[in-house]
């Protein structure tokens, strides 16, 4: 048993908070894209497309069904193998790809869930004032799905940000990458990884706080 | 969809690593976690390395764009010219060498076998490595040479990413294998119960590699060119006598 360097600790701190943004900025962005696809293939799985239909229960099948590391790993390492214009796409950019494709996959049936829980008597009622499926997709189904799916998508979100730190596998330095390297030069891995896992837990928390405020938000109009 | 994944790539993509033809950033890979050849501290990169490849980039008036990423990615993105060249002791193999272009050698080692404290003289030559767990770096050299050895069918050899001087000092491997100077480094400055067993048991040579490409072979004659002046300016012995307290750069 050795004494906890906390003065070490504190020094390392605001190095690793400065790479808070980069693991946020993949994200968000990760978690925008993802959400844009995702919505796509929830109203593609809802209408069921012929031939198209196929294809988003193939990629939504494949991307559940394998881990996020492996899918990657695939990428990143495998795919410029095989095509070589992919070498020039960077580990940051793929993380963000692999985030996107990944929970994309899981958002799409959330989302799907959260549509055919929409009250059939609002589906009919919209036809019958002569809306196009369009129009009651954005009008009337979405607006109401969206408030049934907010909480689940805010924990694919949550788990988003955590998933970023597997970026450091694809050579990015990213929150855990940089507190790996910090320990392999100070030989302090207990304090380094304690304070990766503090900044991560403090973000998570943070979030939390945002999805109770949410659905406390989102409810206030249903309450009858 | 397609052309959405299309688009979000684009407009994805930060910065596309420069190619070589710009020839005043070298992009050079290394993995950071390496004392004392490549580490950081309090997110300053340093080490024996990037001294060498600053001093070469000022030596020929370049930039040096310092890229880290795990050890066992290096080579590959080095072929794939995510990187074009490696600093990161990088030894000279005969199957590295019909793959690419080296520099001249500008580190002399040899490799070492290191303990926990007070194992010492359990392990005294590589015949007593029989039956015994050994760690080394995932994709190194060591971990071809360890595979070459008589005995190697009765080692048990265990590849990591990093952190094998951690593994050993908390008794999870009875041993790992890395360089000599690297080990002696790091058994002066580091906090883990460590120590050296018996002598370095294989020459090692190291140099940058670079592709094999008519880009390549310029940019390692240009680099090579550079090498010899700051061996004969003493600068390359100056660095070394920084990190090591002694002078590796040249053969014995």
């Amino acid at each position: 048993m050795r004494a906890l360097d906390v003065e070490y600790m504190l020094d390392l701190l605001p190095v690793l908070l400065g790479y808070v943004p980069l693991t946020l900025f993949m994200a968000v962005v990760g978690m925008a894209c993802g959400l844009i696809l995702a919505a796509l293939m929830a109203v593609e799985r809802v209408a069921k497309v012929p031939v198209l239909d196929i294809f988003v229960r193939l990629f939504i099948s494949f991307f559940r069904g394998t881990p996020l590391l492996v899918q990657l790993f695939l990428f990143y390492f495998g795919l410029p193998q095989m095509l070589s214009f992919l070498t020039t796409i960077n580990g940051v950019t793929a993380t963000i790809m692999g985030l996107t494709l990944h929970f994309s996959a899981y958002m799409a049936e959330s989302i799907r869930a959260a549509i055919l829980g929409v009250d059939r008597a609002q589906w009919e009622a919209s036809r019958a004032v002569g809306m196009t499926q369009a129009q009651m997709m954005r009008r009337i189904i979405l607006p109401q799905a969206s408030r049934v799916a907010a909480p689940t998508l805010i924990n694919y979100f949550i788990d988003m940000v955590k998933s970023t730190s597997l970026a450091f596998t694809l050579g990015v330095t990213e929150l855990m990458g940089a507190a790996q390297k910090e320990a392999a030069g100070s030989f302090l891995y207990f304090e380094a990884f304690l304070v990766v896992a503090a900044i991560y837990w403090a973000m998570v928390e943070t979030l939390s706080w945002g999805q109770r405020r949410l659905e406390t938000y989102l409810n206030k109009a249903h309450a009858r | 969809m397609k052309q959405l994944l299309a688009t979000a790539a684009l407009a994805l993509t930060l910065t596309v690593p420069l190619g070589a033809a710009q020839a005043e950033t070298w992009n050079v890979g290394m993995s950071g976690g390496y004392f004392p050849f490549t580490f950081v501290k309090l997110d300053e990169l340093q080490g024996f390395e990037v001294d060498f490849i600053n001093a070469l980039a000022a030596e020929t008036g370049n930039d040096a764009n310092f890229v880290t990423m795990s050890f066992s990615g290096l080579i590959g993105a080095l072929e794939s010219g995510r990187i074009d060249t490696v600093a990161n002791q990088i030894t000279i193999t005969p199957e590295r060498e019909a793959k690419f272009a080296f520099s001249q050698p500008y580190v002399f080692d040899g490799a070492q076998v290191v303990v926990k404290k007070g194992n010492e003289a359990t392990i005294q030559t590589t015949e007593d490595l029989s039956g015994k767990t050994v760690a080394v770096n995932l994709g190194s050299n060591f971990e071809e040479l360890l595979n070459g050895l008589p005995n190697a069918g009765e080692i048990e050899i265990k590849t990591y990413e990093s952190n094998i001087a951690q593994d050993t000092a908390l008794g999870r491997v009875d041993a790992f294998v890395m360089d000599r100077v690297s080990s002696a480094q790091l058994i002066q400055e580091s906090p883990l119960p460590l120590a050296l067993a018996g002598k370095p048991f294989s020459q090692i040579r190291n140099a940058l590699p670079f592709r094999d490409t008519d880009e390549g072979r310029a940019l390692r004659d240009q680099i090579d060119a550079a090498i010899t002046t700051l061996r004969e300016n003493g600068t390359l012995a100056k660095i070394s006598q920084k990190w090591f307290g002694s002078d590796i750069t040249t053969a014995e």
